[in-house]
């Protein structure tokens, strides 16, 4: 194979070995490609260069006082966290779901621009998402975490010493369900008014109860 | 077998959440270490293994050495924050670097500009050598003009020497995109280095 200036860029990207072994005979005939090279490879021989190395002793207990704090504030909530098993937990879930999806289609066709829905919003250029409303959806979301909390308790004992290969599934998206939750939160946390983030939020919301719900069918069947 | 569990809807919103959580999914099929808590040898390890490599991205991210000790420690708050609802083995090291790296975005997005960086001591500089120093400058001032995307995969695979794969989890991007942002990256920086003489001391040496 042989390659010249015109395979410059496919040499330099590496895509293929065989092009740019080609490449590399040609720079040495060629002082404009040779130059080129070189350029490139002194960037790679000198990036390691910037590798940044110091001590810092006080990081690590820094780190250890602080998740010590998270801890604390973690079982906080937790123990706050009602643990009954109530009959009324699926028919709260429906109502906290509507509620949640009323509020979300409110803040969804305010925030997308396309309708407006009153000349007082076109005029005072109100910001798109309200801390009122901000409050009402985080009020909603949490009666409807509560209601899965519950169903995911109800769960449990399902879960708990069952090995079969579907319940084994179940229990791994529930897992990956409860990772998503946790960190859209923290997304949320830093952006409350993202609505996107906040309907990412709710389909994964959403998704758990339906998954908690097939569970329970799956166990009863 | 896993597939058939989640319910199958062609909508936009959800073939998006599903994404993640596959994402997250295959994160949780490696295994390795468990999740750090405060006393947990899981933090230690965690700490040790990538803690330097993880200090040295965020300060070439954000050129001061107490935004990077901050970045770090808030990546394994975060880390705390999402692993709080389940123990067991799971890696942790590509997930933690993207965390940081998300940190290192939220920091510069907040308005922390990144300064001029200090000169580096001597015992800071690994791979390298003070002889190395002018071309180090210059390609650190020149990464300043690189989008954020194509400077942190020049930092992660030519600086840190993470895989494109590994980059790519990292950046959340394919290995391709990863291989083409690196490549972008440096054809820029090669531009800015030899517009600015950078390259010079080198050929009369």
């Amino acid at each position: 194979m042989k390659a010249d200036c015109r395979d410059l860029e496919k040499a330099l990207a590496g895509e293929n070995p065989v092009l740019t072994a080609a490449f590399e005979v040609h720079a040495l005939g060629c002082a404009a490609c040779g130059r080129e090279l070189a350029e490139w490879r002194r960037i790679s021989e000198a990036a390691p260069s910037l590798r940044r190395a110091w001590d810092s002793p006080d990081l690590l207990p820094r780190i250890r006082q602080a998740l010590a704090g998270e801890s604390v504030r973690a079982g906080a909530v937790t123990d706050a966290a009602p643990r009954r098993r109530f009959a009324w937990v699926p028919a709260a879930s429906i109502a906290a779901l509507f509620v949640l999806a009323t509020v979300g289609l409110w803040v969804f066709r305010n925030s997308s621009g396309r309708e407006p829905l009153t000349d007082h919003w076109r005029t005072t250029k109100a910001p798109l998402l309200t801390d009122q409303a901000i409050d009402e959806v985080d009020a909603a979301e949490k009666v409807y975490l509560a209601s899965i909390d519950n169903l995911s308790h109800l769960a449990e004992p399902a879960l708990a010493g069952k090995t079969s290969p579907v319940l084994a599934n179940y229990k791994e998206k529930l897992v990956v369900l409860d990772a998503a939750i946790t960190e859209l939160k923290a997304s949320i946390e830093q952006n409350r008014g993202n609505t996107h983030l906040r309907r990412e939020l709710l389909a994964v919301y959403q998704e758990k109860q339906r998954t908690l719900q097939s569970l329970m069918k799956e166990v009863k069947s | 077998m896993p597939d058939a569990v989640f319910s199958k809807r062609p909508r936009r919103r959800r073939i998006l959440v599903e994404a993640r959580i596959a994402l997250k999914a295959k994160e949780l099929a490696l295994t390795g270490t468990d999740f750090p808590t405060a006393d947990s040898a899981a933090l230690v390890e965690l700490f040790e293994t990538h803690g330097g490599r993880m200090k040295s991205i965020a300060m070439n991210l954000l050129g001061r050495h107490a935004d990077a000790e901050d970045a770090v420690q808030e990546a394994f708050l975060r880390i705390f924050r999402g692993a709080a609802r389940f123990r067991g083995g799971a890696s942790l090291s590509t997930w933690a670097y993207r965390i940081l790296v998300n940190v290192c975005y939220d920091t510069l997005r907040r308005g922390k500009r990144r300064p001029e960086s200090p000169l580096p001591e001597e015992s800071e500089l690994r791979g390298g050598t003070l002889r190395d120093l002018p071309l180090r400058l210059a390609i650190e001032k020149a990464l300043e003009h690189l989008d954020p995307r194509e400077r942190t995969a020049f930092l992660l695979c030519e600086v840190e020497g993470f895989s494109h794969r590994e980059a790519g989890e990292i950046l959340e991007v394919t290995e391709n995109t990863s291989r083409t942002l690196l490549f972008r990256a440096k054809r820029r920086l090669q531009k800015e280095l030899a517009s600015g003489g950078a390259f010079a001391p080198a050929e009369a040496r």
